[in-house]
């Protein structure tokens, strides 16, 4: 073999193996979906929306207590968790911008938004529950604001950044105050990129069940209180698939084929928009 | 602080909006293997009087932890509370339903009931020391089986269980070497085997493994349609688990209110009876008057019409005689 | 900069405001780490920090404890999940960089992002009701009758093929941290400069040699970082790994073995411990688990700002 061959022979078959490597991941990926796609859709049905789980042994029932559970929940940590984030974003793009406390703060969250979500979970239940004596639907929502916290933060402060400083300076030289240029200029400028921030961190704490676990724990009835347990989809998830019963596991399934996709619907209208947007 | 001003502030605009829809509620949570009947009972319950009982199966463990810590109404427990510890947590204890723990196993062609074990047979298996099915000790009980050369996997369950608790205290009291090495608890380090969490854990992975044996609560065996083994009881005869069984073995309980109940029911002397029966039991928090009250209405209500749910589950009602005995403890403890 | 503007009263309110919530995130690392501290002190008082560390003891009958189980199960499951991801990112991030067409760069790259968008937990009932049956009747017992007969390597595959073990748990969580690697592996690829590849092929390089003597060099701090941080991603992922690991607090030998990790201990066992030095333990797990994966976090992001301030965005 001349080095001229083995050089394509080479190139032939690093190039093969890359081309595989990307079918191994796309074929994951087919894979999951297909299997939640299939179970989940031969269990959607008009009672999973409209009424609440019967016991084992009884036939129907739904998970409507679980859908509303989640949504209050995810409402309530995006309520919590957003302004904070926004605020906490605008700081160290404006005010201490360039700053190394800002270099630390921005460092620290990007590393909060891959620490384990479990631990917060039992973070949480040492805070809240616990002293508070209830597991509770805040306490979920909280848990999960924890974690949406750094995410909003760390995109508000790169979203702020990427507005021009001399739209600031326009507005500073008409004798506006920062905080005026801040609310009239930087976050109109920067809104959309906020809100996909927002919507990733939606979807990044959605499918999150670890920190539900010990802080809003489960309720097998349908309930507004976020003061006591509230069920939420997740949680119900992990109980029903671990479950014995046929028809929790179908019922699993299809509460795993809306979350899926709600999940990926946010992900890929975040995405979108952020194409839309910031097509350079 | 951020957060729990934000949290405060938010508690506060919905909090009204919440009460509004609040319709009386319960929350207890525990023990895995009454969930079936606790579930169903809650149920009806909530057709006949609206009130919503939320039994949520995290096993007895925890149900002793989270009414200790407070953060529940009610607990439940299979393993009793021995009266002193009652007494540090300040806690009330009665029982409500009485069952039967069952090894259910996955031997592909083999049928519920075929296959018989003895104590020290089946403490080997959970052991280790019996690797395979068709070792000499299984077959000699079962010289009719044809039993494969294959590996068994064992599973037991991951949390802390009064299940475990019921089927530990069997093991040490049937098997010396069960209790010089291992001992019985509600959660203990297994020699062998995979934990599944809770009764539904344990039943999901012996029916997805092969050649694996488990041990759960009867109606979990009969639900998840597993197949449940015969088991040689004290009396010497192989006996299979059923209402029968296990009423023989309840028979023989004989419960002191004086000591909150605290009985075992495990290894009954009666010739029918089932070897791991076990009662399990609600615990409350001494202090909280309101909240019992609502709660022992609730299983008032279930001794007076749940005892067809109970039987259709293949649990044992309390004998009426008992839950007089009960609701005479209730009284004579303020409630 | 906008600093020397602070003379509005409003305007003093609202940079405070925002201040605060910037140190929200301070707030919340040193308030996880002082709580948890706190709910351990007993654990960490009864066992000492080295003893718990090293100790194989999950016993709640004597009450003793130790984490070597769990951070064995962690450790096993998150290199295993890198040695079968880190490959297969790095491939795709060189598929979709150098080899795919133009128009199927976008979209494989947002195929490989979705991936990362799927929730944990329904990785883990998938795993549980899809995959562990696949392992268990398929896979493992083809992997036994070839690697599992080799010497030495062999001992990794013996024992009864169940899908619940060590390795189907490390399938799953690569399948996980695939999307993260590769997307962090194509990001530091695309910071090549054109100039120096269009160069290389100029004199008539080919892709791969490209790939191999230009673009991996120039960006491998880059990627070594993003396999950090997705080991750091691994090692706190719980759902996932908590339907097929099988909960077994052993060491073995055996990939094929049940296992526990220190999230999937916390998953079964954070609400149902009874003692009071068993929920203690559990808090100081979940100490060892947040110290484990902050550092390793703090290490992926050193690596991933060297190689930013480097080659500049």
């Amino acid at each position: 073999m001349t080095v001229e061959q083995r050089r394509k022979l080479e190139n032939l078959t690093a190039l093969v193996l890359s081309t595989l490597a990307a079918a191994f991941g796309l074929f994951w990926l087919i894979f999951i979906l297909g299997d939640v796609l299939v179970h989940g859709i031969g269990a959607l049905n008009a009672d999973l929306f409209l009424s609440d789980p019967a016991p084992p042994g009884i036939e129907g029932g739904g998970l409507r207590n679980a859908f509303v559970g989640q949504i209050m929940i995810t409402f309530f940590a995006t309520l919590i968790g957003v302004p904070i984030g926004v605020l906490g974003g605008t700081f160290l793009a404006e005010y201490a911008r360039g700053t190394r406390f800002a270099r630390i703060i921005s460092v620290l969250s990007d590393i909060m938004v891959s620490v384990p979500s479990i631990v917060i979970g039992t973070f949480i239940y040492a805070l809240l529950v616990r002293p508070l004596g209830h597991f509770s639907g805040w306490a979920g929502s909280i848990a999960l604001a924890v974690i949406m916290i750094p995410v909003v933060l760390r995109t508000t402060e790169d979203m702020l950044s990427l507005v021009p400083w001399t739209l600031r300076e326009a507005a500073f030289a008409l004798g506006a105050p920062y905080y005026k240029v801040i609310m009239k200029v930087v976050y109109r400028g920067a809104a959309t990129g906020i809100l996909t921030g927002v919507l990733l961190s939606i979807a990044r704490v959605a499918g999150e069940t670890a920190p539900l676990l010990f802080t809003s724990f489960n309720n097998n009835f349908f309930s507004w209180d976020m003061n006591g347990p509230v069920a939420s989809l997740t949680v119900t998830v992990f109980q029903y698939a671990m479950g014995p019963f046929e028809e929790w596991h179908t019922q699993a399934w299809a509460a795993s084929l809306l979350i899926t996709l709600f999940i990926l619907a946010i992900t890929i209208l975040g995405r979108a928009i952020i194409k839309w947007r910031y097509r350079s | 602080m951020q957060i729990l001003l934000a949290a405060a502030l938010t508690a506060s605009l919905v909090l009204p909006f919440a009460t509004v829809h609040a319709a009386e509620k319960l929350n207890g949570a525990g023990a895995s293997f009454p969930y079936p009947v606790y579930s169903a009972w809650a149920y009806s319950y909530n057709k006949a009087t609206g009130v919503r009982l939320n039994y949520q199966s995290i096993g007895s463990g925890g149900g002793q932890r989270q009414i200790s810590a407070r953060t529940v109404d009610f607990g439940a427990s299979d393993a009793p509370l021995t009266p002193a510890k009652l007494k540090k947590h300040n806690l009330l204890q009665f029982p409500a339903v009485i069952g039967g723990v069952t090894p259910v196993v996955n031997i592909p062609g083999l049928q519920a009931g075929q296959l018989k074990l003895d104590a020290s047979t089946f403490c080997s298996i959970f052991l280790g020391k019996i690797a395979y099915w068709d070792d000499a000790m299984v077959r000699k009980a079962n010289p009719a089986l044809q039993l494969p050369h294959k590996k068994i996997t064992v599973v037991h369950r991951s949390d802390g269980s009064g299940t475990t608790a019921i089927f530990t205290h069997y093991l040490s009291e049937t098997c010396p070497a069960w209790k010089t090495t291992v001992g019985e608890g509600k959660a203990v380090q297994w020699p062998k085997g995979i934990g599944g969490k809770g009764n539904e854990g344990v039943a999901n992975y012996v029916k997805r493994t092969k050649y694996s044996i488990g041990y759960v609560e009867y109606a979990y065996a009969k639900q998840s349609k597993l197949a449940h083994t015969r088991l040689r009881n004290r009396s010497g005869s192989f006996v299979e688990p059923n209402f029968e069984t296990f009423s023989d073995a309840a028979k023989t309980a004989n419960f002191n209110s004086k000591r909150h109940f605290h009985l075992w029911l495990t290894n009954a002397p009666g010739k029918k009876s089932w070897p791991i029966a076990g009662a399990t039991f609600i615990l409350l928090a001494k202090e909280k008057k309101v909240v019992n009250r609502k709660t022992v209405q609730f299983f008032d209500w279930a001794f007076k019409n749940g005892d067809k749910t109970a039987q259709r589950l293949v649990y044992i009602p309390l004998p009426a005689a008992l839950k007089n005995k009960v609701r005479a403890y209730w009284k004579s403890q303020g409630i | 900069m906008g600093i020397t503007l602070r003379k509005d009263p409003i305007d003093l309110f609202f940079s405070a405001v925002t201040a605060v919530a910037a140190c929200s995130v301070i707030a919340i690392i040193l308030g996880i780490v002082f709580v948890l501290i706190r709910e351990s002190s007993l654990a960490i008082g009864k066992f000492g920090f080295f003893a718990f560390l090293t100790s194989t003891d999950w016993n709640p009958v004597t009450e003793s404890f130790g984490a070597a189980t769990t951070i064995f199960g962690t450790i096993v499951t998150t290199v295993l999940a890198l040695v079968i991801a880190v490959p297969t990112a790095i491939g795709i991030a060189i598929f979709v960089t150098e080899v795919a067409p133009d128009f199927l760069k976008g979209p494989i790259g947002i195929a490989i992002e979705l991936l990362a968008a799927i929730p944990s937990i329904i990785y883990g009932m998938w795993g549980l009701f899809t995959l562990a049956p696949i392992m268990a009747n398929h896979i493992e017992p083809a992997l036994q009758s070839t690697v599992g007969r080799l010497p030495l390597i062999g001992i990794l595959f013996e024992g009864t093929p169940m899908g619940i073990d060590l390795f189907t748990a490390s399938v799953i969580l690569s399948i996980m941290i695939i999307p993260f690697t590769a997307s962090i592996a194509r990001d530091s690829f695309n910071l090549t400069p054109a100039v120096v590849k269009e160069s290389a092929y100029g004199i008539g390089a080919t892709k791969w040699e490209v790939v191999k003597n230009i673009v991996l060099p120039y960006s491998k701090v880059g990627v070594f970082g993003g396999v950090v941080l997705s080991l750091g991603r691994a090692l706190g992922e719980t759902m996932a790994v908590a339907f097929v690991l099988g909960n077994s607090h052993k060491i073995t030998s055996s990939l094929l073995d049940a296992a526990a990790t220190i999230t999937v201990t916390l998953a079964n066992e954070f609400t149902e411990a009874d003692s009071d030095v068993y929920l203690s333990s559990l808090f100081y797990l979940a100490l060892v688990l947040f110290l484990m994966s902050f550092i390793v976090l703090a290490i992926a992001k050193f690596f991933l700002l060297r190689a930013e301030k480097r080659y500049g965005r």
